[in-house]
C-alpha cells in the first residue's frame, strides 16, 4: 500500500483526539505509522535524539494549541532551535478547536506551519493535505 | 453627579453673609447712639430731644427694616439716621464742634456694607443740616445751635464742607474697593472649585472607564475559554461519530450517526453564536482596511460544505465594486456575512433549480452597500420583522439557535450601520446592509 506520508506525529493532550486522528489516518491510508504523544515536551524528547537519524523523523506533525504546561506555540518556539535537518524534514499542521483569529494569524505567520485546521480531523481535511 | 455651585450662588451667599453681619453690628451702633444721646442730655437737660429724636430715628430704621426686609432701603435709612444723630448731638451739646465728628463715625461704620452709595444719604442730610442750621444761626435765629463760634467765615465753612466731602468720598471708595476685591476673590475661589471638581470628575470617569474596559476584557476571555472548553469535547464527539460513520455500512446505524452529527453541530453552532454575541457586545471596534474579496473567499471556503447531508451545494456568487478603501471591523463584518450566507445555505429552496446566494458589495467614500440575495424558501411578511428578535425562530423546521439574525442586527448596529430585509416566500430573501466607512483617525 502506498502511503502519502510514511510517519505522522500527533501532539495533543486529549487522548480521544489522539485516538480519532490515529483511526482516521489508519482507515484512509494516510500514513503507515502514527506516533501519538500527549504533550509538547514528550514530542521534543522524541524528536531531539533523531537528528542523527533523520529517516526516523515524522514527515508530518499535527500540533494542538491549547495544552497544559507547554502550548503549541511554546512548542514552535522550541522547535526553531532544533537542528536544521529535523526542521527540514517535518511539516507542521496546527490542529485545534481554537476559533481565535489571533491564534490563526499567529500560526499562519509561523514559518514552520503549513496549515491551520479545526478539529475534528476527518477524511476531507486529510484530503487537503494530499 | 456632584452638585456644582454656580458663581451667582456663591456671590449671593457672600453678600448675604456681609449683610447679615453688618445688620447685627448696626443694632449695637444704633443703641449706642441712642444711649449716647441720653448721656448727653445731662449737660443741657435735653431729655425730650434725646428720647424724642433718638427714639423716632430708631423707630424709622426698624420699621423700614420690618416693612421692606428684602430690599436694601433700610440700609439707606441707617445712613440717614446717622446724619440725624449727628444733628441731634450737635444740638444737645449746643453746637460743640467735636460733635460734627459723629458724621465721620457714621461714614466709617457704613463701609461694612461694602456699598459706596450708602454714603450719599448721609452726605445729603449733613449738607442740608449744615446749610440750613448754619444759615439760621448766622441770621441770628434763637435756639439754634450749630457752632459755638460766634462768627464763622464762609471760608471756614467751605473748608469744613470740603473736608467732610473728602471723608465721605474716601469711605465710599473703600467700600467700593472692598467689594471689588471680595468679588474677585469669590471668582477665583469659584474657578478653583470648578477646576478641582472637573479634575475629580475627569479622574472618576477615567477610572470607571478603565474598570469597565477591564471587566469587559475579563468577561470576554471568560466567555472565550468557557466556549473553548465546551467545544473541545464536542469536536472529540464529532470525531468519534465520524469514525463510527466510516466503520459501518448498516443504514440504521448510518442514520443514527447522522442524527447525532446534526445535534452536535447544532450545539457547536449555538456555542459559536454565543461567543459571537459576547464578542460583539463587549469588544471595542477594531478598525482596519477591509478587503472584501479575500474576506468573502475565506467565508465561502469555510461554508461550502456546510449544508445538511440531503441538501445540495449552494452556489455562492460574489460581485465586488470597490474604488476606494473601506475601513471597518473585519471580525464583525465576518460575523454578519457568515450568518447571512449560512442562512441562505440552510434555508435553500428544494424546488429551486439552482440554489444560489449572491453577495454584492459596493464601496464608496462614505459607506459600503452590501446585499445578500438568495433564491431560498423566503420569509413571509408577518415574520419579517420578528426574525431579528432574540431566540425567534420562524418555524419548527428552523435548524439554528434563533440567535443568528439577532446577532447580525446587533453587529450592524455596533458598526453604526443599518439593515433591511425584503423577502417573498418561495422566491427568496434579500438583506441590504449599509455600513459607514470608518477611516482610522490620522496618527499624530
Amino acid at each position: 500500500m502506498e502511503y502519502k506520508y510514511n510517519k505522522v506525529m500527533v501532539i495533543d493532550d486529549n487522548q480521544i483526539d489522539l485516538y480519532i486522528a490515529e483511526m482516521v489516518m489508519a482507515t484512509t491510508g494516510f500514513t503507515g505509522k502514527t506516533i501519538c504523544v500527549g504533550s509538547a515536551k514528550e514530542a521534543l524528547a522524541y524528536l531531539k535524539p533523531l537528528y542523527e537519524n533523520p529517516d526516523e523523523l515524522p514527515d508530518l506533525i499535527f500540533l494542538d494549541i491549547n495544552m497544559p504546561e507547554m502550548t503549541g506555540f511554546d512548542f514552535l518556539n522550541e522547535y526553531q532551535h532544533l537542528p536544521e535537518n529535523i526542521r527540514k524534514k517535518c511539516i507542521i499542521v496546527m490542529l485545534t478547536t481554537s476559533l481565535d483569529e489571533d491564534d490563526r494569524k499567529q500560526a499562519e505567520g509561523n514559518q514552520f506551519v503549513r496549515k491551520f485546521l479545526n478539529k475534528p480531523l476527518d477524511r476531507d481535511k486529510l484530503a487537503q493535505l494530499m | 453627579m456632584v452638585h456644582q455651585q454656580t458663581y451667582k450662588t456663591m456671590h449671593d451667599a457672600y453678600l448675604g453673609q456681609v449683610k447679615h453681619k453688618s445688620d447685627r453690628l448696626m443694632n449695637y451702633f444704633l443703641v449706642s447712639f441712642f444711649i449716647t444721646g441720653l448721656l448727653l442730655a445731662f449737660f443741657y437737660d435735653t431729655w425730650l430731644i434725646a428720647i424724642g429724636v433718638g427714639g423716632l430715628s430708631l423707630l424709622a430704621y426698624y420699621s423700614t427694616k420690618l416693612l421692606l426686609p428684602g430690599t436694601g432701603v433700610y440700609q439707606y435709612m441707617v445712613s440717614v439716621v446717622f446724619a440725624i444723630f449727628m444733628a441731634q448731638f450737635i444740638y444737645q451739646m449746643h453746637g460743640l464742634f467735636e460733635m460734627h465728628f459723629i458724621a465721620f463715625i457714621g461714614s466709617a461704620i457704613l463701609i461694612t456694607y461694602q456699598n459706596w452709595k450708602l454714603q450719599i444719604p448721609l452726605a445729603a442730610v449733613v449738607i442740608v443740616h449744615h446749610a440750613s442750621f448754619g444759615y439760621l444761626q448766622y441770621i441770628g435765629y434763637d435756639k439754634i445751635y450749630f457752632t459755638q463760634l460766634d462768627y464763622m467765615t464762609l471760608q471756614t465753612f467751605i473748608i469744613h464742607g470740603i473736608l467732610a466731602t473728602v471723608v465721605f468720598f474716601i469711605c465710599g471708595l473703600w467700600a467700593f474697593q472692598l467689594k471689588k476685591l471680595n468679588e474677585h476673590q469669590i471668582e477665583q475661589n469659584f474657578e478653583m472649585g470648578r477646576f478641582q471638581e472637573e479634575q475629580l470628575q475627569k479622574k472618576a470617569l477615567l477610572k470607571s472607564n478603565d474598570e469597565l474596559k477591564k471587566s469587559n476584557k475579563e468577561l470576554d476571555s471568560f466567555v472565550y475559554s468557557v466556549s473553548h472548553d465546551l467545544r473541545a469535547p464536542l469536536s472529540s464527539m464529532l470525531g468519534v461519530v465520524g469514525l463510527c460513520e466510516m466503520g459501518t455500512l448498516d443504514p440504521f446505524m448510518q442514520k443514527n450517526v447522522t442524527l447525532l452529527k446534526t445535534s452536535i453541530k447544532k450545539l457547536d453552532g449555538f456555542i459559536m453564536d454565543i461567543l459571537d454575541y459576547s464578542r460583539n457586545s463587549r469588544l471595542e471596534l477594531d478598525r482596519q482596511e477591509i478587503h472584501f474579496t479575500d474576506l468573502l473567499t475565506d467565508i465561502s471556503g469555510n461554508l461550502k460544505f456546510m449544508g445538511a447531508e440531503d441538501q445540495r451545494q449552494v452556489d455562492i456568487r460574489t460581485t465586488i465594486r470597490n474604488g476606494v478603501a473601506f475601513y471597518s471591523d473585519k471580525s464583525r463584518i465576518s460575523i454578519i456575512l457568515n450568518n447571512l450566507i449560512s442562512n441562505s445555505i440552510r434555508y435553500q429552496n428544494p424546488e429551486a433549480a439552482d440554489p444560489f446566494v449572491e453577495v454584492s458589495v459596493e464601496v464608496s467614500e462614505s459607506a459600503a452597500e452590501i446585499r445578500v440575495r438568495d433564491n431560498g424558501i423566503g420569509i413571509d411578511r408577518e415574520n419579517q420583522k420578528k426574525v431579528f428578535n432574540m431566540f425567534y425562530r420562524v418555524s419548527t423546521k428552523s435548524i439554528g439557535s434563533g440567535l443568528g439574525l439577532y446577532i447580525v442586527k446587533e453587529t450592524v448596529e455596533k458598526l453604526h450601520g443599518a439593515i433591511e430585509l425584503r423577502s417573498e416566500p418561495g422566491k427568496g430573501c434579500e438583506f441590504s446592509i449599509r455600513l459607514p466607512n470608518l477611516p482610522l483617525p490620522p496618527k499624530n
